[in-house]
C-alpha cells in the first residue's frame, strides 16, 4: 500500500484496504494476537483494574494543574543544564529542531520512534535542510526504506510481509537478504549500528517527562531509544505538552500498566530515564539536551470537548480491538494517528473540519473504552465530534437534510403521525422482504453497505389503541 | 517563536476555565522516600529467596539467562563459561569500585581480553572515540545492578562516573552481577528508589540516565515474529552472588 491521499475520500480508502486482501490478513492475524497478550497481561494481573482507575485519576489530577507541572517540568529541565523550547505550531517545532542542527553543524539525525515528530513531519523537513534523517525503530525504519507512513501506532509495518522486506533492502541497501525476520533483523542490526555511531543529533520523543525531576522517559524493545539518547553529541526531545507526570510514583503507576496494553510484556525491554545532557564525570551522553514542548492544538481541548482524549498514552490498545480498524489498518485513516483514539486525535490537531467522515468511521461499540488503559470515552467524543460537525455544516448535505427532518418529525406528533403513510408510499418501490437493499439519487452512498428495516404495515403507535 | 510565558499563560487561561471532568488527586508520593526504601531493604532482608526465586522466574521468562556465584571470587568462571559458549574474548567492565571488586586479572587468567572503564571523564574528545571505538568493538559487557526487580524480572542501572552507559548497550552480550542488597519485589518499590535518587544529595552524584532492562533487546516488527538483539545486547545474563559483594 502506498502513501495514503487525502484527496481520495475515506470511503474510496476504506474501500481499497478492505480489497486488499494480504493487508485483511496481516491485520487479523496482528491485533488477534494483540488482544490475545495483552488479555493474558492482565488476567495475570489482578492489581490492574485499580491501577488502571488510578492512571486515569493521576492524568485527570495531571490536567487540572497542567500549567503548574508544565512550569514545573520547564524549570527542572533548566537546572539540569538542559534547553526548553516551545512550539505552538508544527512550523515552529520544525523551526527550533533546525535551528539547533544548524547551530550544531548536524549532518546526520538518528530518531528513535517519536509519534510526535510524525506528526509535525519532521523528516521531510530534516531532508530539506540537508540532516539526513535515520529512523531507528526497525518497522520505522522499513516504512521510511518504502517511503510509508506508520500503519499502527505501535507496530508500524505490520502491513508489510518479510518477502516486501527483503526486496526492500535488496533495492535500497544493495544486498541480497532471505526472506526472514531473523536474517533481515541482522542487517539491520549492521547498517543501523553506523549509524548511532556517526549521527551527531538523537530525536525522541518522549512517552512521558516527570515534572519533579525534569526525566523524559522513553520505552522501548529495541534498545534505539537508549542508542539515540547516549551516543550523539545533541538530544532533542519532542514532545507534547499533555505527556507530563508530577512524580516518579505517578509515572510507576503508568509503567505497570502501559506494556501490558500495548504488547502484553510486563514492562517494555528498556524503560530509559533521561534527565538533561551527561553530568561531570560521564563519559557518555549528549553535551546539549533540548527538550520541545509541543502545542499543536493541545492547549485548546484542556477546556475543549476532547479534553479526555489527552490522558491518551499512546498504547494502540483502542486500534486492535476496534472492528474499523482490523478492518481497514492505519493508513486508510490518512493520518499520522489512526484507530479511535486516532480520529479525536485528528480533530485536536487539525480541526473538526478533518474528519467530517472519519468521526463515523466507528460503530460506537466501546470495545475501545474497555481496552484503554486510562478508559477514554472515546465513542462519547465521537458522538460529541458528529454533533459540532453537524453544526457547523461541515457533514455532507444529505445527511445534514435527513437528521434535520427526523429531528422535526420525532419531535412532534401531528408530523410523526403523517409521516407514516408518506414514508410506506415512498418505500414502495424499494422495500422487498422488509427490507430497504437500496435508495436512489444522493442516498445510494448510504444502502449501499447497509440495510434498512422497511416501514412495519402498523406501527405499535398504530396498534395500541387495538391492545389497550 | 512562542515564549515560555506565552506557552504558559495559554495553559494556565485554559486550565482556569474548566473545574475538570472529576475531583482528582495525584498518587500519594512517600514523604520520606530514604525511610520507606530502608524500611523496604530491611524487610527484604528477611524476605529475599523468595524475591530471588521470583526474579529468576520472571527474567527467564524475558529470555535472561539466570547464574548463581557463591561468592563474588567465583564470578570470573561464570563470565569465562559465558565467553567460552559465545566463542568471544573481548570484555568492557565498569570501574572496579562500581562493579564492586576489581576482576580484571581473574578474567585476563581465564582468556579474557577484559578492559575497565575509567573512574570519571577523559581529557578529550579523541581519547573518548577511541574508548567508544573500544566499548563498540567488545562482545562482552560486564555491569552492577542498582535494583533488581522480582516482579518483572527487571535490572535497574544507573550510568554516572565509572558506569558508562554503554557497557551494558554496545556490546552482543551483558553480564550484571548482583548480590541480594539490590533485590526489591515490585516497580511500586522501584518508584520509592527513583525519588529517592533524584533529589537531595544523590541527585549530584548520579549520571543522567537510569535504564530499566527487562531481557534482551527484542523487536516483532516483521511479521509480529520475535527477534532478539535488534539493537541492544541479543543475551542478557544475570549472575547473583550469594555473599554480599560489598560486605
Amino acid at each position: 500500500m502506498s502513501e495514503t491521499d487525502l484527496s481520495v475520500p475515506f470511503r474510496r480508502r476504506a474501500g481499497s484496504a478492505l480489497g486488499d486482501k494480504h493487508l485483511q490478513e496481516a491485520l487479523t492475524i496482528a491485533t488477534t494476537k494483540f488482544i490475545g497478550l495483552r488479555r493474558d497481561a492482565f488476567d495475570e494481573f489482578p492489581e490492574g483494574e485499580r491501577l488502571r482507575d488510578l492512571a486515569r485519576e493521576i492524568k485527570e489530577a495531571t490536567l487540572q494543574h497542567l500549567d503548574r507541572y508544565v512550569e514545573q517540568l520547564i524549570d527542572s529541565v533548566e537546572r539540569l543544564g538542559g534547553h526548553v523550547h516551545y512550539a505552538t505550531t508544527p512550523e515552529e517545532a520544525r523551526r527550533v529542531v533546525l535551528d539547533i542542527a544548524a547551530r550544531t553543524g548536524a549532518r546526520m539525525a538518528v530518531k528513535s520512534k517519536s509519534m510526535a515528530s510524525e506528526e509535525i513531519h519532521l523528516n521531510e523537513a530534516l531532508e530539506a535542510a540537508g540532516v539526513i534523517p535515520i529512523e531507528t525503530d526497525l518497522g520505522e525504519y522499513i516504512i521510511q526504506l518504502a517511503h510509508e507512513r506508520p500503519s499502527h501506532i505501535i507496530a508500524p509495518a505490520i502491513h508489510k510481509t518479510k518477502g516486501q522486506v527483503a526486496d526492500l533492502f535488496a533495492k535500497e541497501l544493495k544486498r541480497q537478504v532471505a526472506a526472514d525476520p531473523e536474517e533481515l533483523t541482522r542487517i539491520a542490526r549492521v547498517e543501523l549500528r553506523q549509524k548511532f555511531l556517526e549521527a551527531d543529533l538523537g530525536i525522541t520523543g518522549a512517552n512521558f517527562a516527570v515534572a519533579d525531576t525534569g526525566t523524559v522517559v522513553l520505552v522501548t524493545n529495541e534498545g534505539n531509544g537508549r542508542m539515540v539518547t547516549s551516543l550523539p553529541r545533541v538530544h532533542v526531545a519532542i514532545m507534547g505538552v499533555e505527556k507530563v507526570v508530577p512524580s516518579m510514583t505517578d509515572l510507576m503507576v503508568f509503567l505497570q500498566i502501559l506494556a501490558k496494553s500495548a504488547t502484553g510484556q510486563k514492562l517494555s525491554v528498556y524503560t530509559t530515564l533521561v534527565r538533561g545532557p551527561r553530568r561531570p564525570g560521564e563519559l557518555e551522553g549528549p553535551d546539549e539536551f533540548h527538550l520541545v514542548l509541543l502545542d499543536n492544538g493541545r492547549i485548546r481541548q484542556i477546556a475543549g470537548p476532547l479534553r479526555e482524549a489527552l490522558y491518551c498514552l499512546r498504547c494502540g490498545a483502542c486500534l486492535n480491538v476496534c472492528p474499523v480498524y482490523r478492518q481497514i489498518g492505519g493508513h486508510a485513516y490518512g493520518y499520522t494517528y489512526p484507530g479511535p483514539i486516532g480520529i479525536l486525535l485528528t480533530a485536536m490537531l487539525e480541526g473538526p473540519g478533518s474528519v467530517k467522515d472519519l468521526a463515523h468511521a466507528s460503530s460506537l461499540c466501546g470495545a475501545c473504552v474497555d481496552a484503554c488503559p486510562v478508559r477514554i470515552d472515546i465513542p462519547k467524543m465521537l458522538v460529541e465530534l458528529r454533533r459540532e460537525i453537524d453544526e457547523a455544516r461541515i457533514a455532507p448535505w444529505t445527511e445534514r437534510l435527513a437528521y434535520g427532518l427526523m429531528e422535526k418529525v420525532l419531535a412532534s406528533p401531528t408530523l410523526y403521525r403523517w409521516s407514516k403513510p408518506l414514508a410506506r408510499l415512498l418505500q414502495r418501490p424499494f422495500a422487498r422482504d422488509g427490507r430497504i437493499r437500496s435508495v436512489p439519487l444522493a442516498f445510494t452512498e448510504w444502502t449501499r453497505t447497509r440495510d434498512l428495516p422497511a416501514l412495519a404495515p402498523q406501527t405499535f403507535h398504530e396498534r395500541w389503541p387495538t391492545l389497550k | 517563536m512562542t515564549t515560555r510565558t506565552e506557552f504558559l499563560s495559554r495553559i494556565r487561561t485554559e486550565v482556569g476555565k474548566t473545574p475538570g471532568l472529576f475531583s482528582a488527586r495525584t498518587a500519594p508520593r512517600p514523604s520520606d522516600p530514604r525511610a520507606v526504601s530502608e524500611t523496604i531493604k530491611r524487610e527484604l532482608a528477611e524476605r529475599w529467596p523468595q524475591a530471588l526465586e521470583r526474579f529468576q522466574l520472571e527474567f527467564e521468562r524475558v529470555a535472561g539467562v539466570f547464574h548463581r556465584a557463591a561468592s563474588i571470587a567465583v564470578v570470573p568462571q561464570v563470565v569465562a563459561g559465558i565467553a567460552r559458549e559465545n566463542e568471544v574474548r573481548r570484555l568492557v567492565a565498569w570501574d572496579a569500585p562500581e562493579l564492586g571488586a576489581d576482576l580484571l586479572d581473574a578474567l585476563t587468567a581465564r582468556g579474557l581480553e577484559p578492559f575497565a572503564m575509567p573512574p570519571g571523564d577523559l581529557a578529550d574528545a579523541t581519547e573518548r572515540a577511541e574508548l567508544r571505538r573500544r566499548v563498540a568493538d567488545a562482545e562482552l559487557g560486564l555491569t552492577g545492578v542498582d535494583l533488581a526487580i522480582a516482579e518483572t524480572g527487571t535490572l535497574v542501572l544507573r550510568s554516572g562516573a565509572g558506569r558508562p552507559r554503554s557497557t551494558s548497550l554496545l556490546p552482543a552480550c551483558h553480564i550484571a552481577v548482583f548480590d541480594r542488597t539490590a533485590l526489591i519485589e515490585t516497580l511500586g518499590q522501584a518508584g520509592v528508589f527513583l525519588e529517592l535518587w533524584n533529589r537531595g544529595e544523590l541527585e549530584g552524584r548520579i549520571g543522567a540516565v537510569t535504564s530499566f532492562i527487562t531481557g534482551p533487546s527484542r523487536t516483532a516488527d516483521i511479521e509480529l515474529t520475535l527477534t532478539r538483539g535488534v539493537h541492544g545486547p541479543k543475551e542478557v545474563h544475570a549472575i547473583f552472588v550469594d555473599q554480599v559483594i560489598r560486605g
